[in-house]
Formats: C-alpha cells, structure tokens, sequence
C-alpha cells in the first residue's frame, strides 16, 4: 500500500492524540486494538508474505505473554529489566521458540506445514494446564506493573503510549525487513520455492528463519498484553486465539502490508462495541468473514488499494460514487438482517420464553418500536428490506459491469 | 421482557419513595459475566440470579433510598475481556463487581480489583465471586475485597462424602477420577484427605485429559478391576455425562459422588444412567418445603424458570450482599467498599436451607450444603425427566466449613 508521508504522520499524530480525544472505555479498547494489530502484522509476515499459513500462532503469543508475566515478577521491573523493556523477553522468547517451531514445521510446505503449527499450538495448550508452576493453574500467573523511568504505569494512558510505541515501532521494523534482502526472499519462498532453491537457497533454513520472526513479533504483542492487563492465564493458548488472528489478517487483506493490522484493529473496536450492544455479536462476525470473502478475497485494505490504482482524478471521483452506491444499497440490505437477527434473538430467549408461558405472545420492543411475532410486519419488514437490498446490489453490479464492457 | 419492565417498575415505585429522602447517587454494580459465545449459559444464568437479587432488595427500598443499578458487561469469555470490562465498569462508577461463570475470569478480575484498589486507596471497589470455585481464590489470591459466595473443591468434596456414609451409600473402596486441572486436582486431594475421618480407602487415582475423551470405556475398566464400590469425581460437563454413560454401559456397580450433576442438561442427557448417583450443592427445594417452594415460585414467577445449578447460591449472595449493604450509609458516589466489606463480615442471612454468612479469615462464606441422590420421587424434576434431586443430608454451614488454607495471607485495611 502507497502510504504518502504525510498520510503516514498524521495517523501517527492522531494515535499520538488518542488519550485526550477519547473516554477511558475507548483508550482500553485502543490499546487491545493496538496489540492485535501487531499480533496480525506478525501473522502477516509469515502468511501473507512468505505464504506459510500458521493455524497455531497463539502459541508464540502466549509464550511470550508468560515469559513477560514470568519477567515482570522476577525482576520487580527494576535493574536490567525495567518495566518499558518488558516485551523484549517477549520477544526472545519468541524468536527461540520460533526457531525451534519453525526448524520442525517448514521441513513442509502448504496443509502439511499448518498441521504442524497447529499440532505445536495444541501440545503447549494441552501442556499448560499440568504445569501450575510455569502457566499458573486456572487462575493463572499474575503480576503487577512497577513504576520505571519516572512513570508510575499506573495509569491507562501510560500504559497505552507504552503499547503504541513497541507497536509504532515493531511495525517499522517489519516494514524494514521486508525491505531487506531476507524480506525479498520471503516473497520468492511464497511465488516459487523450488525456484529458490535450484537458485542455491536454503529454502529450510529462510522459512526457519521468517518462521521465527514472525513468532518474535507474536511475542511481543504477547508480552504487551501481559503488561496491559497485568497478568496471564493458559486460555492465551486456546486454538480460538490462532484462529481469531487468521481472521482478522483475512479480514483485512494479508497480502497488503497494513491489511493485517487494519483487520486486527477494526476486528477487536467491532468486538468492543457490539458484545455489549447484542449478544450474537460473533455470529456478526462470523457473516463478516464470510460475506468479505466471498467479495473481496484480498480483504478490505486489500481491495481498497486495488481500486484505488486507477491514477486520474475523475476516475477515483467515479470510484467513489460507485462505492458510496454499493455501500447504501448493502447497508439497506444490513439492516434488515440486523433487524431480523436481533428479532429472532429476542423472540428465542429465555425471558420471552418464560413470557409466552405467562401472557400469550407479548410485543417484542427492537429500534424503539413495538412488534408483533404474531403479525406480519417485522418479518415482511426484515425479510422486505434484506431483499430490496440485495436486489439493489444485483442492480448496480450489473449496471457497473455493463458500463466497463461498454467502455472497453 | 415482564422481568425487565418488573425491575424497571420497582425501581422506578423505590425512586417516588426515596424521593427528597436523599440525594447521593445511586450505587452502581457492575455485572461482568459471560454472555455471548460457548460459555454464555451459565454466564446468564448468573445473570437471572444477580438481576432478581437486586431487584428484592430494590423493591425492599434499594439502597440510600434510591435503587440499585446493575450495569451489565459481556467479558467475552475469557481473562482479556473481563480485565477490559471490569476497567470500564469502574470507570461507569461501579463499586461493586459481580462475576461468577468461570475460575479463569474470576483469577483476572481478582487481582485487577486488588490492584485497582492498592493504585486508587479510598476509592476501593468491592468483588463479588458468585461462583468460581477454584480454591486459590481464597487461598494463595485472597485479599480483603474479594469475597466467595459459592462452595469450594474443599466443602463440596466433604460434603457429599459424608452425606453419602449417611445414606449408607459410601463404600470402603473409593476411586477418585478426576480432570487434570487445578479443580481436578483440588478435589483428588479432599478425597484422599477425608479417607481416614471417614473409614474409606481410596484404591486408586485417576486424572485424565479435560474434556477430549470421547470414550470412557478404559477408565470405568480400570475402576471395575479396583474393585471401588464408590467413585468421587468433580468432573464436569461432558467429562461426567461420558464417565456415567460408560459405568452404565460396562455394568459398572458403584455410585458415584459428584459435584456438578445439576448442571442444567445433564440429568435429561443421562436419564436413568444418572439414578442413585449423589451431587452436594447449597439448595434444594424440598429441604423446609414452605419456604423453599415459595422462593421457588418466587424466582419463577420473574425470570420464567425455577432456580437451579447456580441460582440459588447466587441469589443467596446477593442476599448476603443487600444485609451488608443496609447496615452501611451511602456516601456521594455510591458505597465506601471498605465499610462495606468490613459489614459483610458481619452479616448474616436466612435462608430456606439456614443461615449463610462470611468467613473473616478469607472470605469464603460458609452455607449449608444440601446432600442429594438422583431419584424418581423428587418433587421437582430436572430437565423435564422423571428424575429429580431427593435431599439425603443438610449439613450446617458450621459442619460444612473447611479450614483456612495456609497460603491465604489477607492485608486487612488500617
């Protein structure tokens, strides 16, 4: 993606000004974005531009988590190990652990290799919970951030300029690398390896290699999260946690090299603001995923920049009247699943349930309005509008694609 | 949406009430369970409990007069979430955090609390623990502002082995079999601890992997070559549903003793696999049938459901909690936790099964546990079968405590 620099600073400026542009809730859900951004960067790294698709990344997340946690509460975040410093044993650990996991897992290319990352994942998940010294048992290891470099840690804002920085420049430096003649490679270890290697390449020994340093940035955004929420517990290695960061990277677009960590912040400002708005949130999720891609496989980023290659200024106005159309007509079309969704969630829970015994078929309150089960109209409405939409997708698209014909 | 409007409509009837009584604001609870994803059933079933509690004690007056506000948060499931919610409840202004569906969550919020409470001293907020079990909780984690209201590995275990000795359905032979986790391994030890007090020998131990074995035909083969006429188990889940089915299944003849075969589900899941087999928890509604079957109707009549698994104990907190709370004054933002907790040391409560109150020495409340045997003569049916939970033994709150655990060290306050 063509970042202008002056694009670049102002976002830079923007998340500098987060802490006073924000209230509390949403710092918090700043800083969690700002991990899973570099947690999906690291991911990126390894899918998206080496071509090795990892199922088990949330191993060297949560190494990493607990060698922090372990850290934190050894070296009382004083003398070599000051709190600020605390996710470089996160990424030592991942950078051994990646070795290690990466020596054996790209001995295989393709399914075979994200078996074995998924098979590593599964055997440290089924380990922690035996080992109540290392991984703490179910209540997990706990810790408490010390006061370093005159800062107290105390405080959200701190702790959210702390995690911006290592994210700032954890993705500078994977922006560098891939600048650097391994990060070229890595492109070759995607397109042909065989190619590679009738080059003289050690193709093992590059995978090993981009293996672990993905699996060092993982755990760093590992030992960010420990210092965030002070603590880590072995559900960090559950196999939701894998899946959770393919999808976000999926989401938004691996091959682009911000897609990752737009995916992974949108995904985690998403999941705050909708678990507490409704309790289906994840099968909200869930359709994202899908509809993205089924529509746009290179993801959201991905697609955007794609579209946005057309150079004349006409054509990028014409480009955004074509998508504000498209947006309006899938947002009809949003609505009415929404309003059946949440219908149907209403009308299926308990609480109606137990009112249906009491008072027959009471009316069903959803967008401040009163709805009948009984009666047509929320589900003519939902069903109406849900169908209008997609009928107006259909319409543009075909509209859209007879005018590319047309001018070709 | 009756229970809401009914929530709505007491608070809004205590709001004319306590109308130029007072001014201060109202005390905020934040609610931060498990509501969305696999785990969310008994995240709503916390819910039910704690939304039907406060809405007593609002009817009862609230508290300062005004009503009580219960702020609800999806933790996700897991540790990062809670530890986001529980910062975003204490900045909505809660006092107090309610969370009970899981250890892990429960081991986050803890320490959050006794963290946030050390970096913001005389602005504490209170924990409630409606049911995590895990013994560290009130051992090597206690602090002064966490307190349980829910039995633990220790009392569970005890209990049902001595309810069972009672009913003469305790042998001499046990087999203890049990998830290879911290819980697992909690109620391994209480088993092997109460084999002399109790006359049993325990001929052999069993952890095995947590909810991954499909088949339990080996281990019930190995239960049988001991020859244990009685089996201890915590298993939970499908790990219970499995390990009965198969004892059924290979002609196994020993009873087993559980600590959660009332979880919603499993008795229809089992049906008569599960007869005669013995579970301890803190209700059961034949145990001072009046008052019992009252709270019953009671719980029912707002919430579309019996109380059961969680529920009773949940809402008996939460009981305990409005007892505190009225002998504490409402300061300008709500409630000083440190008075509050320091009042519910104190207090007590009645309840259909008898009295339940707090232990000081590491807030892990001491209640009556209610011994039961899965039998076709239960007046209340589980899950829509023809089985049902018969009380055997009730056991005072004084008979079911357990000792202090060593590792509890608790800074008290001043």
């Amino acid at each position: 993606m063509k970042l202008g620099p002056i694009s670049l600073a102002v976002v830079v400026c923007l998340l500098l000004a987060m802490p006073w542009l924000v209230s509390g809730s949403f710092l918090n859900a700043a800083i969690q974005m700002l991990i899973a951004a570099l947690f999906a960067m690291a991911f990126g790294l390894l899918c998206g531009r080496a071509g090795m698709l990892s199922f088990g990344h949330a191993a060297y997340f949560g190494v990493g988590a607990f060698a922090a946690v372990h850290a934190m509460n050894a070296f009382g975040g004083e003398g070599l190990l000051p709190t600020p410093l605390l996710p470089l044993v996160g990424a030592g650990t991942g950078l051994v652990s990646g070795l290690v996991a990466g020596y054996f897992s790209t001995k295989r290319t393709g399914v075979y290799f994200a078996m074995i990352t998924l098979a590593l994942a599964e055997l440290l998940h089924a380990l922690a919970p035996h080992m109540k010294a290392m991984f703490g048992g179910e209540a997990g290891v706990s810790s408490f951030r010390m006061p370093a470099w005159g800062f107290s840690f105390g405080s959200i804002t701190e702790v959210y300029f702390l995690t911006l920085a290592w994210t700032l420049l954890s993705i500078a430096a994977l922006y560098l690398f891939s600048k650097t003649p391994l990060g070229s490679l890595a492109l070759g270890l995607r397109e042909n390896a065989h190619r590679l290697r009738f080059l003289g390449y050690n193709t093992h020994a590059l995978g090993t290699l981009i293996f672990a340093v993905s699996a060092m940035f993982a755990g760093i955004a590992g030992a960010l999260q420990s210092l965030n929420i002070e603590a880590a517990n072995y559900v960090v290695l559950e196999s939701h946690i894998s899946t959770a960061v393919v999808l976000n990277s999926f989401i938004g677009g691996v091959r682009v090299f911000l897609g990752p960590a737009i995916g992974g912040a949108v995904m985690t400002f998403f999941g705050h603001v909708t678990s507490d708005l409704t309790r289906v949130w994840l099968l909200y999720q869930g359709i994202i995923f899908v509809l993205v891609m089924m529509f746009m496989p290179r993801g959201i980023v991905g697609e955007i920049v794609d579209r946005f290659s057309a150079p004349t200024r006409a054509g990028i106005l014409r480009l955004l009247g074509d998508i504000c159309l498209r947006l309006g007509a899938v947002a009809v079309a949003a609505i009415g699943a929404i309003f059946l969704i949440e219908f149907l969630q209403r009308l299926l829970s308990n609480e109606y349930r137990a009112n249906v015994a009491a008072a027959g078929w009471p009316d069903i309150t959803l967008f401040s309005m009163d709805w009948s089960p009984l009666s047509i109209q929320p589900w003519g409405f939902g069903l109406g509008l849900m169908a209008v939409g997609i009928a107006l997708v259909v319409t543009i698209n075909r509209r859209l694609a007879a005018r590319k014909e047309a001018e070709a | 949406m009756a229970f809401r409007s009914y929530a709505r409509g007491t608070a809004a009837l205590a709001l004319v009430m306590a109308a130029g009584t007072a001014q201060a604001e109202a005390l905020k609870i934040g609610l931060v369970e498990t509501l969305s994803g696999p785990q969310a059933s008994t995240g709503l079933l916390y819910r039910d409990a704690v939304l039907y509690g406060i809405s007593k004690i609002n009817e009862a007056g609230g508290f300062g007069g005004a009503p009580i506000e219960v702020l609800e948060y999806d933790n996700q499931g897991g540790p990062v979430g809670a530890a986001d919610r529980v910062r975003a409840a204490i900045a909505d202004g809660a006092d107090i955090i309610i969370q009970g569906s899981s250890s892990a969550v429960a081991g986050q919020i803890t320490e959050d609390v006794r963290k946030n409470n050390l970096r913001n001293a005389g602005d504490e907020v209170l924990y409630i623990n409606l049911g995590a079990e895990a013994m560290e909780l009130t051992g090597s984690k206690c602090h002064f502002y966490h307190f349980r209201m829910s039995p633990n590995a220790a009392i569970r275990v005890n209990t049902v082995l001595d309810g069972m000795k009672e009913a003469g359905a305790l042998g001499t032979n046990v087999y203890a079999i049990n998830q290879n986790y911290s819980w697992g391994i909690d109620v391994q030890d209480n088993t092997v601890a109460a084999a002399s007090a109790l006359g049993f020998e325990v001929v052999e131990e069993t952890l095995h992997e947590v909810n991954k074995i499909q088949d339990f035909a080996p281990y019930v083969a190995r239960i049988q070559q001991s020859g244990a006429d009685t089996v201890i188990t915590g298993n939970w889940s499908n790990d219970l549903l499995l390990l009965m089915k198969a004892a059924s299944g290979a002609g196994l003849d020993a009873r087993f003793g559980t600590a959660f075969l009332d979880q919603p589900g499993n008795i229809g899941n089992a049906g008569a696999v599960a007869e005669g087999h013995f579970v301890s928890t803190p209700f059961n509604a034949e145990v001072n049938a009046e008052a019992s079957s009252a709270f019953m109707e009671d719980y029912k009549s707002k919430t579309g459901h019996y109380p059961s698994y969680v529920e009773p104990a949940a809402v008996f907190g939460i009981q305990l909690l409005g007892e505190a709370l009225a002998q504490v004054e409402p300061t300008e933002d709500g409630v000083d936790a440190t008075a509050l907790a320091l009042a519910l040391e104190q207090a007590t409560v009645e309840t259909p099964m008898g009295v339940v109150s707090m232990r000081a020495g590491d807030h892990q409340a001491s209640l009556p546990m209610v011994v039961q045997e899965v039998t076709r003569d239960a007046v209340y049916k589980a899950d829509g079968t023809e089985f049902g939970f018969s009380p055997v033994k009730v056991i005072s709150a004084q008979d079911a405590e357990q000792p202090l655990q060593d590792s509890c060290e608790m800074k008290r306050p001043g």
